[in-house]
């Protein structure tokens, strides 16, 4: 069937029945999210266990459960691999890993699935085991991607019912009060696991700095943890950091990220009190920086941000240019030792700020928002997930939920990389519908989504470079040869979830090049 | 050493001629997607040059068609050093006005595919490709080809320019070469006499009429940067119709006369410029700030340079563009007051009065002619579409 992006998608992935997308706000549920499981202690009760090990025992974990992780030590993780490998050696089959994300660290994921230990892989997939997916025929169920909030909306369903959550925690005390901000090696908020603790049949903290009760913030609380794990290593911190997470220097993003902040100003949001969402990457990092400097130019702050925490977001907190700045995760240790001080920096969760299943959430607060991109279509959607090539290469990340949230949705893509133009007639997999993007924009100019004939106005009246994405595309057209395209069997790799929980594309094989 | 041409730096392609003939090897990061595309690019050149019998090994990093075909061209061409065949494009670029506004040059190296990629997006009103100082010895050939593909494979909107060597270091072999991709102009290193601009017109006309160009139609850039060419200021700027700026550069100048760089020691350099290119009725472009980093200091020295007289500045980063613009625009005020001058003008006209006042105070002519230039360079710069462009 054809679903509301025009894509193909079938009425069943696997064993799961399909609901199509058919628009960024179609579905309106009337019925109950799922109860969570009963717990009990006694006041006697002794939570702490000696291994990983001992703890898949008592969780009674067995062939073919699910099992969840949060990735917010990102590449520096060190808890997936060590729980995998427990799972191996105690012969368990089948399992289905739910974590938030898995990056290049995680390459042991493959031989994990090729020995039978893991059969279903749920979540973000970024390098090795992406590439591994892509090749097919490697899981019992194609693989299924969801934005943070279309994963915490996904529990809350019971579209995906947790068996064992074991949830990385740089500090925790012996009852399973648990916090990422504290502790030895600190990763940032931890709340991305918050709905695994309350969902999960049980929950296990793990951690490398068990503290005398009560450790706080309570990001994950003692009334949902089952039982405590003390290891040595959980994570390196110095990880979070990633590469894209430097400043880019490169002329042609500058131009980009120049136009961007250039564009905030025109549009009309920029007023004092407004709210932004400030993310990682190159030329977003860049964007935050010069929109420090007009704030600071027309002497107005604004009321919020939600980042993606990052020196450059503290810096502005604390030069008075952002009033409160709302944390997801954290994306450096500066970042980490703000939440831990500043009274304008606040934790929260993506049940709280991207939940489709809620009465709000802050992204919808969103003023203005800029957010990378794979490929952009002359539809104006959006591809954060495949590389040109069909392969897998990264998660969804915040991108939907803030895409469809915000008031003016901009996307910031060089119009070509290296020999590959970004500005297609067709992306390769739909990630955001160009219904919820609002503007483009490349080195090459402003693109504005026809619906905002107001916004392409006020660009215009500020002097701003306004092209249509076909112009844009024909120019670089004239610098390469056109790149030929895979062509796709029928084996779906991937099942990409708009962040309602229906289906908006999926990803195929690729059998070959046209 | 093999033959070949290029590097394996991001944006470029390294091409090499293989030993044997077992014709084209194409190696690349997306091989499936691109492969295709960059054998189709690479045949045509090698037919173009008549070397279609040469066994190339291709290695892209991501360069654009203009790269590919640049290095295969360069490789083909020093493989047969005998050979006489080259790539002529065809290029559509018509000459500039004389006296178009020229705020900014932007330098960008010669060889570098990777910083010349979306040099042309950043709207400067001058965009120089540079043969000369950044670009090593044995890269000169490589890179005037390349210069050459860039030129025609880019419609760019900004004028362009080639700053070749000096005549008798290969800038004669630069001119032959780039005019093929039709550039707006030559900048010349190291002018020092009316004698070396009248070489390089020569030059240029025998090779425009080779090309079966308008003789004249490529305009030069003498570039003042010695104790010699500062004191020829005047001779050099008189010397050609195709002058159409003089340009200072305070690097060589400073070593040359033993000044240390500072807004003193190169006053008597840059306002003997000014006045030698007003004297002609050309432009004065100030020399480069080569700190990207320090925005403060730019904007202090452009803001420097426009009250000195020139007319714009030389830029080593893209990002140094919108300071350098800002500094050389007309001003707010200053448009207010040119206007109401050109009022009181249109004015006194109609009712017949002889002498033009405002404010109680008399205008004259060379003031009103001021005024009227400054409204239409006003108006030609927000013809160029980015505001800070």
């Amino acid at each position: 069937m054809r679903n509301g992006v025009d894509r193909e998608i079938p009425e069943q992935i696997g064993t799961r029945d399909v609901r199509p997308y058919e628009g960024a706000y179609a579905t309106v549920r009337t019925d109950r999210k799922v109860a969570r499981h009963q717990k009990w202690s006694s006041p006697q009760d002794d939570k702490v266990l000696p291994s990983i090990e001992a703890a898949i025992e008592a969780c009674g974990l067995s062939d073919g459960m699910t099992i969840s992780f949060h990735h917010c030590f990102r590449n520096g993780d060190r808890v997936v691999n060590q729980v995998l490998d427990a799972c191996a050696r105690k012969g368990l089959k089948g399992l289905r890993i739910y974590a938030t994300a898995l990056f290049p660290v995680h390459e042991p994921v493959i031989e994990h699935v090729k020995s039978g230990v893991v059969a279903r892989i749920e979540g973000s997939m970024n390098g090795p085991v992406g590439a591994f997916v892509s090749q097919g025929g490697q899981l019992a169920e194609p693989a299924v991607l969801r934005s943070h909030g279309g994963r915490w909306r996904a529990v809350e369903a019971g579209d995906v019912e947790i068996d064992v959550a074991f949830i990385a925690a740089p500090q925790a005390d012996p009852l399973g009060d648990a916090t990422g901000i504290r502790g030895k090696t600190p990763c940032g908020p931890i709340q991305f696991s918050a709905v695994d603790a309350q969902y999960a049949r049980k929950t296990v903290v793990v951690t490398n700095d068990l503290q005398p009760y009560p450790v706080h913030p309570f990001e994950i609380q003692a009334a949902w943890t089952d039982y405590v794990v003390e290891v040595d290593e959980i994570g390196d911190p110095e990880n979070i950091v990633s590469g894209t997470l430097q400043l880019t220097r490169s002329p042609t993003n500058l131009r980009i990220a120049r136009l961007t902040a250039e564009a905030v100003v025109a549009s009309g949001v920029f007023v004092d009190g407004f709210g932004f969402q400030g993310g990682a990457g190159g030329i977003s990092l860049a964007v935050t920086k010069y929109l420090g400097d007009e704030m600071e130019k027309a002497g107005i702050a604004a009321g919020f941000a939600i980042g993606g925490g990052t020196k450059l977001l503290i810096d502005l907190l604390h030069r008075g240019l952002v009033r409160t700045v709302l944390e997801g995760q954290a994306f450096d240790l500066d970042a980490i030792a703000s939440l831990r001080e500043d009274d304008g920096h606040v934790a929260i969760d993506p049940g709280f700020y991207a939940n489709y299943d809620s009465r709000s959430c802050a992204t919808y607060q969103l003023d203005a928002a800029f957010l990378g991109a794979t490929e952009v279509d002359l539809d104006f959607n959006v591809n954060v997930n495949t590389h040109s090539d069909g392969q897998l290469l990264h998660g969804i990340g915040g991108h939907q939920d803030v895409a469809a949230g915000a008031g003016m949705t901009m996307i910031t893509v060089p119009s070509i990389r290296g020999r590959l133009p970004m500005i297609l007639d067709r992306v390769t997999t739909v990630t955001t519908p160009g219904e919820v993007i609002d503007v483009v924009v490349t080195e090459r100019g402003i693109a504005v989504n026809p619906r905002r004939e107001d916004l392409k106005d006020r660009f215009e009246a500020a002097g701003l470079p306004v092209r249509t994405l076909a112009e844009i595309r024909e120019e670089v057209g004239r610098l390469v040869r056109p790149a030929r395209k895979p062509v796709f069997g029928e084996e779906i790799i991937a099942a990409i979830e708009w962040r309602d929980g229906t289906i908006i594309d999926v990803v195929r094989k690729v059998e070959g090049w046209a | 050493m093999s033959v070949r041409s290029g590097s394996e730096a991001k944006g470029d392609c390294l091409v090499e001629v293989a030993d044997s003939a077992d014709g084209l090897e194409v190696a690349t990061k997306n091989a499936d997607l691109l492969g295709d595309g960059i054998r189709d690019v690479v045949h045509e050149v090698l037919a173009e040059v008549g070397c279609e019998g040469v066994a190339l090994r291709v290695a892209d990093f991501g360069g654009l068609d203009y790269v590919i075909a640049a290095r295969t061209e360069a490789a083909a061409r020093a493989a047969d050093p005998t050979g006489t065949g080259r790539v002529t494009p065809a290029v559509d670029r018509i000459a500039s006005d004389r006296d178009r506004p020229r705020r900014s040059r932007l330098y960008a190296p010669g060889n570098q595919p990777r910083l010349l990629a979306g040099i042309d997006v950043h709207g400067a009103d001058c965009l120089l490709f540079d043969l000369e100082d950044s670009v090593p010895p044995a890269e000169k050939a490589a890179a005037r080809i390349l210069v050459k593909h860039l030129l025609a494979a880019v419609p760019f909107r900004d004028e362009v320019w080639v700053r070749i060597n000096p005549l008798e270091l290969g800038g004669d072999a630069d001119v032959e070469e780039v005019l093929l991709g039709r550039p707006h102009g030559i900048c010349l290193p190291k002018a020092e006499s009316d004698k070396d601009i009248r070489a390089l017109s020569e030059l240029l006309a025998r090779v425009e009429s080779d090309l079966r160009y308008d003789e004249g139609s490529t305009w030069i850039i003498p570039i003042l940067e010695t104790a010699q060419g500062i004191l020829h200021s005047e001779a050099i700027a008189a010397s050609s119709d195709r002058i159409v700026m003089l340009a200072f550069g305070a690097e060589d100048y400073t070593r040359d006369v033993g000044a240390l760089r500072s807004r003193r020691s190169l006053l008597y350099a840059r306002s003997a410029i000014v006045a030698a290119a007003a004297a002609a009725g050309v432009q004065a472009s100030d020399t480069v700030f080569s700190d990207v980093n320090d925005d403060d200091g730019l904007r202090k020295e452009a803001e420097l340079g426009r009250e000195l007289g020139f007319d714009g500045k030389g830029a080593v980063n893209p990002r140094q563009l919108p300071t350098i613009h800002r500094a050389f625009s007309p001003t707010d005020e200053e448009l207010e007051r040119a206007r109401a001058i050109v009022a009181a003008a249109r004015e006194a006209e109609t009712e017949g009065l002889g002498v033009v006042a405002l404010d109680g105070r008399m205008i004259d002519r060379p003031v009103l002619d001021r005024a009227k230039r400054l409204i239409k360079y006003a108006d030609r710069l927000s013809e160029g579409g980015d505001r800070d462009a």
